[in-house]
């Protein structure tokens, strides 16, 4: 009984989870006289597509953020790791002040900080680069966070037979705890990378050409929020954004879902 | 991802080494909102590209910075950040808001010949409205809108209405949407949207009941005068008592998709619509200027060209060419049409491409003929502030949570304590 309820409720979740996913495929295929009437013999079309590709340089936006996710998550893995490792395992003075200035990052919505970061930036004359629009988020505060958590959940065991074995500081790091982590660091990869490719006020306020400029801002365009949006439109350029991520996570499904269940993070 | 950079770079060192370009060049930075669909940033980038071939000495860097409130945020931060930006397109309502901040300068600064005087008294005053402040030009109208009604023809022939005598008062109105409004639900008379910008639908029916709602100087508001009670009360009546137009809030970013799906036979939304609706409508409909009660009236809407005063003397001279250039009667005619915005001077609806264009579409031309009644958009110092009251008292009273009076004596209590230091 309780498993039959199980099925239920996951096909209730699931569909109210593909839902807008549906909606905005059938928005995208059809003229837009079409776009809230149910009608299984609406004429077909792919004009949505092309006139959404049209109005912005997608290859060139998908390219960008796709750099810009790549280089963020890079540099967050490594950053992190490190200072995660530090924070758990070397006790020094002054640690815990250190690390509750690393937390209180985590308070600060990001967005406050733009008209700041913006100066920053421009100080190093970095505006309008893709490093840029990525170098505020690499050192994560959630990152260091809760590589921390997982480090400091390793057994000491593990870390004392391996020093014995003669393992370095560094090299402890490599072979006992990454490979343990493995799951946190996937699943924060995960996290970060949604995070980054959604991303919108920051790369727009940062960037002026669109030779750097991330798809969210492409996307925006259709926005039109003074005339009122082009359904049809908007879910074809949506689609498009979309579905590189889409297809990334249903080819690594299975590696994510356990590394969220490992990890036990949503 | 340096590769901008140094490509830059290397232009910069080709040129000084090549000795190339006039000496004095100018570069310019203008960031600029798309608030209606349609491949707008094209239009821009080809109206500069003409300026630039005109103009070889005057570089400009035209940026698309999303809506109205982004753009204000990344020109502020560029600002601030010493980033170069000479001008901009920002919203007209933000002009108090940049005054106070001390980032803009008055056009009269620059535009000081004979010439550049006419210029600046070449448009419609209905636009000029919201950029004159305090005897000075600060905002010169560029992508400008009004509140027209959008009705379907088919609607009102079915009804037995004449199609080309739309309602021209509130009782008519009233009275054509009662028979348009069918039982079952399928469609309503009329709709006002009421999320979004409220503040500014409801401008127009407070106009119409004889109010403006903010004095000229941006100190005072008069959200809690009795006619403008009663224009809310009619807002909340359409609903209510007449059942002509769905109970509670209109959700103004899918009105147009109702509209044309023939769910409402008639509509108040903005000119910038106007292009899309034509691209899409698969029925016979028309444009007319609002209905009026004691007498007509619509708030304008949309951007300006604000000049900034990080600009340079020879970088502000230019600022002001490339607005001249962007708003000649040649150029404003072709946005109107690629945008349905409206053509900001007298001489822009001449041009034989925007005759021809209003001849072959009539609707083009009606928000030009409600330009002398039109009044400017709800704009005061603290005005995001006071936008939210008046939209929070709005919504409370067409959701039926509180009376019309009450509301908005809330609402105004709020703007008096908000704008007592400006007094």
């Amino acid at each position: 009984m309780s498993r039959a309820l199980d099925t239920v409720a996951a096909w209730v979740l699931g569909a109210l989870w593909i839902a807008p996913l549906v909606y905005a495929l059938w928005a995208a295929v059809h003229p837009e006289a079409y776009a809230a009437r149910f009608d299984l013999a609406a004429p077909l079309t792919f004009e949505n597509f092309a006139r959404a590709w049209a109005q912005a340089p997608f290859p060139r936006y998908i390219l960008n953020t796709f750099v810009l996710v790549t280089a963020i998550l890079a540099a967050q893995l490594v950053l992190c790791t490190l200072a995660a490792y530090g924070f758990a395992r070397f006790a020094f003075p002054g640690r815990d002040t250190l690390f509750m200035l690393v937390l209180v990052q985590l308070m600060i919505v990001p967005e406050v900080l733009i008209v700041e970061n913006y100066a920053t930036m421009a100080r190093l004359g970095l505006v309008d680069t893709i490093l840029g629009i990525g170098l505020p988020y690499m050192a994560s505060a959630f990152g260091i966070f809760l590589l921390r958590q997982t480090f400091k959940s390793i057994p000491k065991e593990l870390d004392d037979a391996a020093r014995i074995e003669g393992c370095g500081a560094l090299g402890l790091l490599a072979r006992v705890y990454v490979p343990l982590a493995r799951p946190t660091l996937v699943a924060y990869a995960l996290v970060s990378i949604s995070h980054h490719w959604n991303n919108f006020l920051w790369p727009l306020i940062v960037t002026n050409s669109p030779e750097v400029r991330p798809i969210t801002v492409g996307l925006a365009i259709f926005g039109a929020p003074e005339s009122g949006v082009s359904w049809p439109l908007v879910s074809a350029a949506t689609l498009i954004s979309v579905t590189p991520l889409l297809l990334a996570f249903l080819i690594f499904q299975r590696q994510f879902v356990q590394s969220f269940l490992h990890a036990g993070i949503k | 991802m340096f590769g901008r950079l140094s490509k830059t770079a290397a232009a910069a060192a080709v040129a000084t080494l090549l000795g190339a370009g006039p000496a004095s060049a100018v570069e310019l930075t203008m960031y600029y909102p798309v608030s209606v669909g349609g491949p707008l940033t094209k239009v821009v980038d080809g109206m500069v590209a003409e300026f630039e071939k005109a103009n070889p000495d005057v570089k400009v860097n035209a940026i698309y910075a999303g809506n109205y409130d982004d753009t204000r945020v990344k020109a502020l931060a560029a600002m601030k950040a010493g980033q170069p930006v000479q001008l901009s397109v920002l919203f007209s309502i933000d002009a108090y808001d940049l005054i106070e901040q001390d980032v803009v300068v008055p056009f009269d600064e620059v535009a000081k010949s004979a010439d550049d005087k006419a210029w600046l008294q070449s448009f419609y005053p209905g636009l000029m409205a919201n950029g004159v402040i305090n005897g000075k030009t600060w905002g010169i109208p560029f992508q400008r809108s009004t509140i027209v009604m959008y009705y379907n023809k088919d609607a009102f022939r079915e009804v037995g209405l004449n199609p080309d005598a739309p309602p021209a008062t509130w009782s008519e109105m009233v009275d054509a949407a009662k028979k348009l409004t069918k039982a079952d639900g399928s469609r309503w008379g009329v709709e006002i949207p009421s999320t979004g910008y409220a503040y500014w639908m409801f401008g127009a029916l407070a106009k119409q009941n004889g109010e403006l709602l903010m004095s000229a100087d941006g100190t005072k508001t008069f959200f809690d005068k009795p006619n403008v009670v009663e224009a809310l009360q009619f807002w909340r009546d359409l609903g209510a008592k007449h059942k002509v137009m769905p109970e509670g809030t209109v959700e103004w970013g899918t009105l147009r998709q109702q509209f044309l799906e023939g769910k409402t036979a008639m509509m108040w939304h903005t000119t910038g619509n106007l292009t899309a609706v034509k691209g899409s409508a698969k029925f016979d409909f028309g444009v007319s200027v609002l209905p009026g009660n004691r007498e007509p009236g619509s708030p304008t809407g949309g951007g300006n060209f604000y000049l900034f005063k990080s600009a340079s003397p020879e970088e502000r001279t230019a600022a002001l060419k490339l607005v001249k250039f962007m708003t000649a009667p040649e150029r404003a005619a072709e946005w109107s049409i690629a945008t349905g915005y409206m053509g900001v001077s007298p001489a822009s609806y001449e041009t034989p491409a925007l005759r021809a264009y209003a001849r072959e579409f009539p609707p083009a031309a009606v928000a030009r003929d409600q330009l002398k009644n039109s009044v400017a958009e709800l704009s005061t110092y603290q005005g995001g502030r006071i936008r939210k009251a008046l939209d929070d008292a709005i919504q409370a009273t067409l959701t039926g949570a509180k009376p019309a009076k009450e509301a908005l004596a809330e609402a105004q209590a709020q703007a008096d304590r908000l704008l007592k230091p400006y007094r």
